[in-house]
């Protein structure tokens, strides 16, 4: 009996199925996707508002001033991505931070030890308790819609519409309607508007987060079950996952976020913007839906939520610079985020009927 | 002359310490094999007005593979849910591996060694089959970055690999979403998980519904490989030639009670069709 040529009968390892279509070389797979042309819009626009301005829009100073808008929208974006990965949705990140940047101004104000000549003889004191009511607040906000969703089964829509309006009514009483100023400068100078090179420190503590966020969805457990989670909820739900638990530190994860958002605001102002962040959250779900992150859950592109945010700043400090009504930038962002959702489901549909 | 099957990957290679560990499967020794690995006793489950079970039992041992037969809407995937710890039984008792259990969760069934392939494959369809494999089960990397909650998704991948290959199911590569892959596909990933992931019983619910015949064939050779480790199969199939074929022992269910428990060497097709089907006629004429 020869024992060379024994292939299995059933040729179940021999005959590879030669419809298989062979995986694409990764560069091509990153220059196909949402993300690299939502890059290449990003950039487009960048070069025609430039163009169109005559200079100061490409100016250094420009530039950084859209680093700057960019960092809080982003923090937002990306919480919103993760939570829109799970199946999710949050109306409420603008008023998370708004709240949380007042209340954190109202803490660092309480424990403000002045000198007569208006500085503070514990600054370091006054800072760390800003910081720590900014983030904190933020959470506490997150958990709160996270225990709406998650444990009370609240349509997300819905709850997060509420803690929205909460949440902002809370700002105005708790600031008494105006904005709380009359925060440390140091912040500003020391952190706000301070520049690593040419880049707003508050763009690097972003972009470190972000890449963290990245890493989370793409490489670890909490990402994989996120995932797992918007793309099948019953189904991660029999496979043993805890789906409210883990919804829940999703929600408080987004909060984080916004919360650190809303120190990012305050050292760039010394005072709070109540009327500054309105359309936040519109921002953020245009960005995040822009970029990629399917709405019905299961997909999360961080990149595409950094180039999303991106294209949400260029087109508002374009039309700025441009001269163009504030009026007409919403309206701008608005029919992007209707564009944006229309390709969604175009794609989304279109994957499912085949 | 060797047997030329692989043996799912849990087995014989252990994998590197401080990876998640499927439960590891007690090497059947013929008598060990008496134990019971699964059973039910007297289950009913009510939902609202539904009483999908009413006295409901099946029992299967250690070793044994158990056929659960029914009409459409006879309780048949409810009764698994419950084994799966999915649902409570509003009566009756539960036994694994021996011992008297309640179950409040899917965790808990899963802690005891039960795993299930459900009737709808219960799979993530935007997550990669290696991350749906895994999911629940996820392995981790040594070191910080495991702490981190990083994945090890080689470790993942070569066992993926290897509990694929054994039911002969080529796919086009297995990083690639489970909503890219046939019908027939999905199911072999969802038999292939709910296999690595069992050490006292595997419940099947529908295993072969998408099956070609060779497919069919293999997870019936898995569920015989299963069964001879030393665990309790119990599959609920349409299929009944194929499934009396290798069955030990078969339970009928009918309008959520257990019209029979006997075993399979007893009972023929047709057999098993009439009490189906003849039961009711019975009941009602009685
Ligand atoms: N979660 C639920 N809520 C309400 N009724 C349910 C639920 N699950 C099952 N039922 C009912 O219980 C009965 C049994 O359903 P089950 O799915 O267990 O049947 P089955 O034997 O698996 O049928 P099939 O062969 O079609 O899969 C049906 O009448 C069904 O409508
Ligand atoms: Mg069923």
């Amino acid at each position: 009996m020869s024992t060379q040529t024994q292939a299995p009968p059933d040729g179940a390892s021999s005959s590879v199925d030669t419809r298989a279509v062979a995986v694409r070389p990764l560069w091509l797979r990153v220059l196909t996707t949402r993300a690299a042309a939502i890059l290449a819009l990003d950039v487009v626009l960048f070069v025609v508002f430039a163009v169109q301005s005559g200079g100061p829009f490409a100016s250094e100073a420009n530039i950084q001033s859209l680093l700057l808008s960019a960092t809080e929208a982003l923090l937002l974006a990306v919480g919103l991505a993760m939570l829109l990965g799970a199946g999710i949705f949050d109306l409420s990140l603008g008023a998370n931070l708004v709240l949380s940047s007042v209340v954190g101004a109202k803490l660092m104000l309480a424990v403000a030890d002045r000198t007569p000549d208006g500085g503070y003889r514990n600054l370091s004191t006054v800072v760390a308790i800003g910081v720590v009511g900014c983030l904190v607040t933020g959470m506490l906000f997150g958990l709160v819609n996270g225990l709406l969703v998650a444990y009370l089964k609240i349509n997300a829509l819905i709850a997060t519409l509420g803690t929205l309006g909460i949440g902002t009514g809370l700002a105005y009483v708790i600031s008494g309607g105006a904005d709380v100023g009359g925060l440390p400068t140091e912040i500003q100078s020391d952190f706000g508007l301070l520049t690593f090179g040419a880049v707003p420190v508050p763009a690097v503590v972003a972009v470190v987060i972000t890449a963290g966020v990245f890493v989370c969805v793409r490489y670890t457990r909490f990402g994989s079950r996120t995932l797992a989670i918007g793309s099948s909820p019953s189904a991660a739900e029999r496979v043993g996952i805890r789906v409210p638990r883990h919804l829940l530190r999703l929600a408080v994860l987004a909060g984080l976020l916004a919360g650190i958002a809303s120190f990012i605001d305050l050292s760039h102002f010394i005072s709070t913007s109540l009327n500054g962040h309105s359309n936040d959250a519109l921002n953020a779900v245009t960005a995040a839906v822009i970029g990629g992150t399917l709405l019905e859950g299961g997909k999360v592109s961080v990149l595409g939520a950094v180039w999303g945010t991106g294209l949400a700043v260029i087109l508002q400090g374009g039309l700025v610079i441009a001269g163009v009504s504030s009026y007409y930038q919403l309206m701008a962002v608005g029919v992007v985020l209707i564009l944006a959702v229309g390709v969604d489901r175009f794609s989304h549909l279109r994957r499912a009927r085949t | 002359m060797s047997t030329a099957r692989r043996r799912a990957p849990d087995a014989d290679e252990a994998p590197p310490e401080g990876a998640a560990q499927p439960p590891q499967a007690t090497e059947a020794s013929p008598g060990a094999a008496t134990k019971v690995a699964i059973a039910a006793e007297h289950v009913g489950k009510r939902f609202g007005h539904v009483e999908a079970l009413r006295d409901a039992s099946l029992r299967a041992e250690r070793g044994q593979i158990v056929a659960l037969f029914g009409d459409n809407g006879a309780g048949k995937s409810t009764f698994l849910r419950i084994l799966q710890g999915i649902h409570q039984p509003d009566a009756g008792r539960l036994v694994v591996d021996d011992q008297p259990v309640s179950m409040t969760s899917v965790r808990d069934a899963q802690a005891l060694g039960v795993d299930t392939v459900h009737q709808d494959l219960s799979l993530a369809p935007d997550l990669s089959v290696v991350d749906n494999m895994f999911v629940g089960h996820e392995v981790l990397r040594r070191g910080p970055l495991g702490r981190m909650g990083v994945l090890d998704r080689r470790e993942m991948t070569e066992r993926t690999e290897a509990a694929l290959r054994e039911l002969s199911i080529n796919l086009p590569s297995l990083t690639v979403p489970i909503s890219d892959l046939s019908g027939g596909q999905r199911q072999a990933v969802a038999v292939a998980r709910a296999v690595m992931w069992s050490s006292t019983a595997v419940l099947m619910d529908e295993p072969t519904a998408a099956l070609g015949a060779r497919q069919s064939e293999l997870v019936c050779d898995l569920m015989r490989t299963v069964a001879g480790r030393g665990l309790g199969v119990v599959v609920v199939s349409h299929d009944l030639p194929r499934i009396l074929a290798i069955a030990d022992r078969v339970v009928i269910l009918f309008r959520g009670r257990t019209a029979l428990d006997v075993p399979a060497a007893d009972l023929t097709v047709p057999d098993v069709v009439a009490t189906m089907v003849g039961y009711g006629q019975e009941e009602s004429a009685a």
